[in-house]
């Protein structure tokens, strides 16, 4: 796995390269850890080279989610695989995120 | 290729997360030789996913705590032609559990923990766990 974080306007973009799963999440828990505890903070990760995604990953990211939701922020997730997308629909958690298709989208709808 | 006899691969791996893609790469070998499957993308993926959550549970659950340094997860893999299906069994000699003690996944809201085998269930046709003191057995069965 490799990730690569960046920041565009006050949105900080995480992109995530190969698998994410157990053995992966540890980094990706981390810098999600450090940029959810900012007041409003607004984060998108970029699932588009993301080949595999565990449940300890899905669980990762609904953490990162709900500390968003607690400082006011948001996190957005993108550019879903097909088989990764589907797995969010089975696991109904394409409700609890706002997904979009690509980072132009998903950036459009943070920073409005 | 259309599948004459029954092709098995057997794995015998350290209980360790580092090593799962190697199942889900054998998986994914076993599955390219096969005709006429309708999607091979997501047949493939959600046996991987399916595999690695047993795996998981076997290392962060069964060999919990444990520090000796052989746990093994002993898994075999078997093509089967007639009815086609793939057949995936694991074993481990850690702690067991009861499956029916184990929540479903409240899904009307996200949840942190109780995904793993509710992946499993929902993307095999059969999940079977035999636990046994010193050898727990996982069978997941998908028709192809």
């Amino acid at each position: 796995m490799e990730m690569k974080t960046r920041v565009a306007g006050d949105v900080h973009i995480l992109e995530i390269a190969g698998r994410f799963d157990t053995n992966t999440v540890p980094p990706v828990a981390a810098w999600l850890e450090q940029v959810t505890a900012a007041p409003k903070a607004r984060v998108l990760v970029n699932l588009a080279e993301t080949t595999f995604v565990d449940s300890t990953a899905l669980a990762t990211l609904v953490q990162a989610l709900k500390r968003c939701q607690q400082v006011q922020g948001d996190l957005c997730v993108c550019s879903l695989r097909r088989p990764v997308y589907m797995i969010f629909e089975l696991t109904r958690l394409d409700k609890a995120f706002n997904i979009f298709v690509d980072e132009e989208h998903a950036l459009q709808a943070l920073i409005s | 290729m259309s599948l004459q006899h029954p092709e098995v691969v057997r794995l015998d791996l350290p209980a360790r997360y580092t090593y799962l893609h190697i199942l889900s790469d054998c998986i994914a070998d076993m599955l390219r030789q096969i005709d006429g499957i309708e999607d091979h993308e997501m047949l493939t993926y959600n046996m991987q996913l399916a595999a690695h959550e047993a795996c998981t549970n076997i290392v962060g659950h069964a060999y919990a705590g444990s520090q000796s340094g052989n746990e093994r997860i002993v898994i075999s893999l078997a093509l089967f032609p007639h009815p086609r299906r793939l057949q995936i069994e694991l074993r481990d000699t850690g702690r067991s559990f009861d499956p029916e003690e184990v929540p479903t996944p409240t899904l009307d809201q996200a949840q942190v923990h109780g995904y793993g085998l509710f992946l499993m269930r929902n993307l095999m046709d059969s999940v079977t766990y035999t636990p046994q003191p010193g050898d727990n057995h996982w069978c997941l069965v998908k028709h192809l």
